[in-house]
């Protein structure tokens, strides 16, 4: 039975798998708080154009309500949106990891 | 000999492992091109409509089953809920996107230039969060095309 160190093994596994998950995660976190700013500042910029539209007769209440409410239906399309992009990141993770895994267990054999 | 086997061993136990950790359906072309072709199409529509309902009902008509064929598509994707749920939103009459507008329409006869412009962007928002998140899926290894 040949030796394999085990602990080696792990150990290396950990510490790759720590590095990939921090760019993974970084550049996601990154990607999705700025899309989220990004959105934040264009609906206060169109509840503040509505408002003047609807001061001035060019839309109705009816219409403002649309637009407002579409804008949350919106932000839960760009909820899910994330939410499906962020799965992409884990199971690009998992993949990542199990190379890793698989990487190191062939290098230990002898 | 054994060193083989090993190898064997984890390439096999790895694949295995693999299959069954996946999230999020792979990225599909013609969904893409639906989703697209539908933005296209509805934004071209939605212009029309400071002019009177009845006068494009047959487009309105035309316009809807495109977006049901794009969401039966995508309806029939495995892990796909994600994408189902966007366009659940954006079809819905009793929301405010695309099928709350044709509804409005419908029932208003027509709507203002002002309204009409705003909705555009918004709708068109709304389309690029589902192709958005079509193109950001994996895409499919070579050997799988």
């Amino acid at each position: 039975m040949a030796n394999i160190d085990i602990g080696s093994i792990l150990k290396s596994v950990e510490d790759q798998s720590k590095a990939l998950a921090e760019k993974l995660f970084k550049q996601y976190t990154h990607r999705a708080v700025s899309d989220v700013r990004d959105f934040l500042e264009r609906s206060k910029d169109n509840l503040k154009r509505w408002l003047e539209d609807l001061a001035r007769g060019d839309i109705g209440n009816d219409e403002f309500e649309s637009l407002v409410k579409g804008q949350a239906d919106v932000a839960e399309m760009r909820a899910l949106k994330q939410a499906g992009l962020a799965a992409v990141q884990i199971d690009t993770f998992i993949n990542g990891v199990l190379d890793i895994v698989v990487s190191a267990a062939f290098a230990a054999i002898p | 000999m054994n060193k083989i086997r090993s190898r064997n061993l984890i390439a096999i136990s790895a694949s295995l492992f693999l299959t069954g950790c996946t999230l999020i359906a792979r990225y599909d072309q013609v969904a893409y091109e639906h989703a697209t072709s539908a933005k296209v199409d509805t934004l071209a529509l939605i212009s029309k409509a400071t002019a009177s309902y009845d006068d494009h009902e047959k487009e309105v008509e035309a316009l809807v089953r495109q977006l049901d064929k794009a969401y039966e598509y995508d309806r029939g994707r495995q892990l796909n809920k994600l994408t189902v749920a966007q366009w659940d939103i954006l079809r819905d009459p009793n929301r405010d996107l695309v099928g709350g507008f044709l509804k409005m329409w419908k029932a208003k006869g027509s709507l203002s230039a002002t309204f009409i412009a705003e909705k555009k962007k918004q709708i068109a928002d709304a389309f690029d969060q589902i192709i958005q998140l079509e193109s950001g899926k994996p895409k499919p290894a070579k050997a799988k095309e």
